[in-house]
């Protein structure tokens, strides 16, 4: 929302705080400030000037026009505007002047020195009019009646609550109060007109439309408004049309009451209706958009269809234009959320829309058409009120009072306030304060604050708070028991993982929780299965990760064509969908280490330390490759009989150049299964033993399914079965050394029974049918 | 037979002339060894008189000491040359670089976002996780946000279906701390949350906040100011000045904005503050008593404050990164960096 300085200096008696000062003070009190901005520092030189004579330029489109600039004399300047022409009045920019942040110099335009410029509305910063020069009424050398100003952005979040800030009387209130200083009212209720109402209102569900006003107007002259006027909207961003449309687009910008003219001759029959829309409703609507209407949008419509959208547009067919003689005038609070729902629905948002879904106050309706019709008289000369008021109404809230405890207030605040302050701040925006108790105030809410903005008493701490001023308050540390909180051991369990696997030459890595299909498909995952987001930032992110793998993978293809060799990995969550409540999140740590050149498997020995080093119980089993992993480098890890994670190597068709190998663990089920605290065993007195076994085995059979058979062959005594080396037998077959030891807790134990252990041991082997090299 | 002198005289020149250990071993055994020649010389003490006898054993002894502490002078030595020949041929080039891979690095929001859990676990405030998938009524409607209601635009949601977005804020972590362990309470939230908006230098559709709430009894504007001064000093390793604005968020009464004076300038204004002397920082507030009661928590007994600190903000403001998007760029040459 923009402000106007000068306007707030209309509606505040005597303010002296200069616009920088003012945009301070609004952004500690009341709303944030973006910044200022200065708009029309060239009305300074701007001056009417009369075109005396207008010549053709020979080679030029252009034309050469002497114009009367009054006090400054006779200029000669080059005027390109279709519409100049001798004996009209426009406007006459003299070089030196500053337009838009452009210098105006005196130059050669097609042979002719120009001294400066004859410039159109939209030139000026009046309206958006370019297609020619200004028709001024006024005499050379007159002033345009327009001066600069500074803008005042305030940022519409701040805005969210405040109904009363969408226009400047409501915005001068809080200046007023800030500054000290006496708020005027531009309103005058006087000018609204007796008598039976100029034309019937028929509110269907007055729940939404909590109050219809209405004015009509006959003997119209529909023309461009006053400068002032049009400077004026376009100045804060809106754009000027005509002086009737201009007129309710001031009063909403003065008052926050949004409005809408009607052509009356366009409406059929004698009465305005606000109701929903019925099913198969169209409107045409004044931005040249045709919308479907359903019955969860309100309308106002006539006998024959609906003529506008409640509080967010009007219909074309009724547009106020150049030949309307006569209008109605809507003036109406309108319920927030039906606004807002069907301004959405739509995707349509309006100066009026953004008002309305704030929760107007009904008690501004005919504040806005008694403003409007003090304005219309000034900007159409002849204009008349047709019959009264039309006022349709529902019983408009009382004030709410809220009971208001200093002391309770003084403990919010962290300071002292002494009730005069309180009392005094609170009258400054205009709440009523009754001392009904002692140190009590019985405070009752303006109608404009009582919307939605201000019901309980925590409420009037942020206005007592914010008028002290925060800066005025000490800290102060808060009384509290010292206590230990309660722990959150599973955060500090990813906390080590993460220095563990650091710790080892990994960079971590975020990625997105977003994946796309292509690349859900590329990894042979199922695309129904995950869980989607129904209106993604783009068609490319609208599925939510199920596996931390595709995000490691598109890493290691970025990163491989920077670096030759590196390690990363990832903590993060897979998202998985669940049938009734919310998707199932698990904690995954995913790890790779890539390089160039090898295809050897030292990456899935150090990817297979990593997952030892996270938990040394870590058991590494054969499994079924997936289509993304290598078919004959892939692992299942097992904890307690449960797969926590993947060890692979990354399918060598999914990387152009080099391999990867990755390791992907559960990290919830990792937590879950921790191992308990620890017990000490007392050290063992007696020497151990032991003894070698050389096993072979198949071509392809995993060491670890012959490392168990020989710990399930051993007996009680067994302390450590140690894999020693490998070599393959010209037959192709393994031969696989292990180191086996064994102890007793009460003696040490004798050949005889170390070596009967180990007969048993080979006896056993052999009955699984491996040979054993002895 | 040589003398007692003679013998002494002969195997010291030996010793000293020894060209290696081995030669010196030799020459032990030759002369103090049980069969040497000092032992038969000794022998040849049984012929003499008792008093001859102790006199000649007296510098028999001499002589063989002095003899041992020869030999083991040279021993040493050659010990010793030993040892310097060893560690000469040792010569090990430890400029070489060293094998294996260098310890990675963590992530900048990791290693801010532990930073700051440390703070808060030693002032006695817990840490919470919720879920980056939550419900709407957690996200919104606990949260004193209403459907249909205008506050719901300043955060553009994802929506996965009806009730279901992804979190625009940390804030629901709230609702679910308040719920699960009551007042009086201390918590704080750090996390992953997504809004939808279009990507570009400033701007992330997924980001990291860090929520922070207290409930006590009469907690003040006052305790709030005193607890964001003590954090932020904490966090920026410097006293810093901090200033409180109206700010409207639907689940605090009163909000506000959280500015700090600018780090850069200390106030008069630099481009980084757009020459303001302040930079906005965080929101915070009362909690509002709606939200409490949608907790189950009694307004009139317990109130408390909260705020959001951008985690993803304070790293990009620590470390002076341009532009938003090499937080999630998966770039080690971005990450090695911290």
């Amino acid at each position: 929302m923009h402000f106007s300085y000068n306007w707030i200096c209309e509606l505040v008696d005597g303010l002296k705080s200069d616009p920088a000062e003012l945009s301070r003070l609004i952004t500690m009190k009341t709303a944030e400030s973006e910044g200022t901005h200065s708009v029309g520092e060239h009305f300074r030189q701007v001056r009417a000037a009369r075109v005396l004579t207008v010549e053709p330029i020979e080679g030029s489109k252009n034309r050469k026009a002497i114009v009367d600039a009054g006090d400054l004399g006779s200029k000669t300047v080059v005027c390109g505007a279709p519409n100049c022409r001798a004996g009209m009045v426009t406007a006459y920019v003299p070089s030196g002047a500053v337009l838009d942040g452009r210098e105006i110099r005196k130059v050669r335009i097609s042979g002719i020195e120009s001294e400066g410029m004859l410039a159109s509305g939209a030139e000026l910063g009046l309206n958006r009019d370019q297609a020619g020069i200004l028709e001024l009424e006024l005499e050379p050398a007159a002033d345009l009646g327009c001066a600069p100003d500074t803008i005042i952005e305030i940022d519409n979040k701040s805005l969210t609550h405040r109904p009363d800030l969408w226009g400047h009387h409501g915005m001068a209130r809080e200046v007023a109060a800030i500054a000290g200083r006496r708020l005027l009212d531009p309103v005058k209720l006087s000018c609204l007109p007796d008598g039976e109402a100029g034309i019937g209102i028929s509110v269907e569900d007055a729940n939404l439309c909590q109050r219809y006003s209405a004015l009509v107007f006959e003997n119209v002259s529909v023309k461009p408004s006053p400068l002032w006027l049009q400077y004026r909207l376009q100045a804060i961003g809106l754009n000027p049309i005509n002086n009737i449309v201009d007129v309710t687009n001031y009063v909403m910008a003065e008052l926050s009451q949004p409005m809408h003219a009607f052509d009356a001759d366009k409406l059929r029959g004698s009465t305005i209706f606000v109701r929903n829309a019925r099913g198969g409703e169209r409107l045409h609507a004044l931005n040249d958009e045709s919308y479907q209407l359903n019955p969860s949008n309100l309308v106002i419509a006539d006998a024959s269809g609906p003529i506008a959208l409640a509080g967010v547009i009007g219909g074309m067919d009724s547009a106020i234009s150049p030949a309307t003689t006569r209008f109605v005038l809507e003036s109406a609070c309108f319920h927030a959320g039906s606004v807002r729902k069907t301004s959405s629905s739509l995707r349509l948002r309006t100066d009026a829309s953004m008002r309305f879904e704030k929760s107007q106050d009904a008690n501004n309706t005919v504040r806005g058409l008694a403003r409007a019709v003090e304005l219309l008289r000034e900007v159409s000369p002849g204009i008349r009120i047709a019959g009264g008021l039309a006022d349709q109404k529902q019983e408009l809230a009382g004030v709410p009072r809220i009971h208001l405890p200093l002391d309770w207030l003084n403990r919010k605040l962290g300071r002292r306030v002494d009730a005069p302050q309180v009392r005094s701040i609170l009258e400054s925006l205009e709440f009523g304060v009754e001392e009904t108790e002692a140190r009590a105030f019985l405070v009752s809410v303006p109608s404009w604050r009582s919307t939605k903005d201000i019901s309980i008493k925590e409420d009037l701490v942020e206005e007592v708070g914010r008028m002290i001023g925060y800066d005025s308050i000490a800290p102060v540390p808060p009384a509290l028991p010292a206590s230990v909180p309660p722990p959150n051991p599973e955060r500090a369990f990813h906390h080590e993982l993460r220095q563990l696997v650091a710790a080892q030459g990994f960079d971590e890595v975020y990625n997105y929780s977003f994946l796309s299909e292509d690349v859900v498909r590329q990894f042979s995952l199922a695309v129904e299965e995950h869980a989607a987001v129904a209106n993604p930032i783009a068609a490319d992110q609208s599925l939510l990760r199920m596996s931390l793998v595709p995000g490691i993978w598109k890493n290691i293809v970025e990163n491989s064509k920077y670096s030759d060799s590196f390690r990363l990995f990832e903590i993060g969550r897979e998202i998985h969908k669940q049938p009734g409540g919310l998707p199932n999140e698990i904690t995954h740590v995913a790890a790779a280490v890539y390089s160039r050149g090898s295809s050897s498997a030292d990456h899935l020995f150090e990817l297979k330390a990593l997952a030892l080093s996270l938990d040394g119980r870590l058991a590494v089993t054969g499994t079924e490759a997936r289509p993304y992993e290598h078919p004959k480098r892939t692992a299942a890890l097992r904890l307690q009989g449960r797969e926590v994670g993947r060890l692979f190597e990354l399918h060598p068709s999914l990387l152009k150049h080099g391999r990867a190998a990755i390791l992907d663990l559960d990290v919830d089920t990792l937590y879950s299964l921790r191992a308990e605290t620890r017990r000490y065993r007392p050290i063992r007195r007696f020497p151990a033993s032991g003894f070698d076994l050389s096993v072979v085995a198949g071509a392809r059979e995993p060491a670890g399914v012959v490392q168990n058979h020989l710990q399930e062959l051993a007996g009680p005594e067994l302390e450590t079965v140690e894999f020693v080396r490998e070599f393959t037998l010209p037959d192709g077959r393994r031969s696989l050394s292990y180191k086996v030891t064994v102890a007793a807790p009460d003696r040490t134990l004798s050949s005889e029974e170390v070596g009967r252990m180990r007969s048993e041991m080979i006896e056993g082997l052999r009955a699984k049918g491996y040979e054993l090299r002895v | 037979m040589p003398t007692l002198d003679e013998l002494a005289e002969q195997t010291l020149h030996r010793i000293h002339s020894a060209p290696d250990a081995e030669t010196l071993e030799a020459v032990r055994v030759e002369v103090l060894g049980r069969k040497g020649s000092l032992a038969q010389l000794s022998k040849t003490m049984a012929q003499l008189s008792a008093e001859e006898r102790a006199s000649v054993g007296r510098t028999l002894n001499a002589a063989k000491q002095a003899l041992e502490s020869a030999l083991d002078a040279r021993k040493v030595q050659f010990e010793s040359e030993q040892m310097a020949l060893q560690l000469e041929a040792e010569w090990v080039d430890l400029t070489l670089p060293a094998p294996g891979p260098r310890p990675g690095r963590l992530h900048p929001i990791t290693q801010i976002q532990e930073e700051i859990e440390q703070l808060f676990l030693s002032m006695g405030f817990t840490v919470l996780d919720g879920p980056e998938v939550e419900t709407e009524f957690n996200n919104f409607d606990a949260l004193n946000i209403p459907p249909d209601h205008p506050a719901r635009d300043m955060q553009d949601t994802f929506w996965l279906g009806p009730g279901q977005l992804l979190r625009t804020h940390t804030s629901p972590v709230q609702i679910r701390g308040m719920k699960k362990l009551g007042p009086p309470l201390r918590m704080i939230a750090p996390g992953r949350v997504f809004r939808n908006e279009e990507v570009d230098a400033s701007h992330e559709h997924t980001f990291y906040q860090l929520e922070g709430m207290m409930i006590d009894r009469d907690v003040s504007i006052a305790n709030l100011i005193y607890f964001m001064k003590t954090l932020l000093s904490a966090v920026f390793q410097r006293e810093v000045t901090v200033r409180l604005r109206p700010g409207y968020f639907p689940f605090v009464e009163p909000g506000f904005e959280l500015d700090i004076q600018c780090l850069i300038c200390g106030g008069p204004g630099c481009p980084v503050c757009k020459q303001s002397g302040w930079v906005e920082l965080l929101p915070c507030g009362l909690v509002h008593p709606n939200v409490l009661k949608m907790a189950g928590i009694d307004p009139e007994v317990w109130n408390g404050f909260a705020f959001g600190l951008g985690l993803t903000r304070l790293v990009m403001m620590r470390y002076g990164i341009d532009d938003i998007r090499w937080l999630q760029s998966g770039d080690l040459r971005f990450v090695k960096q911290f």
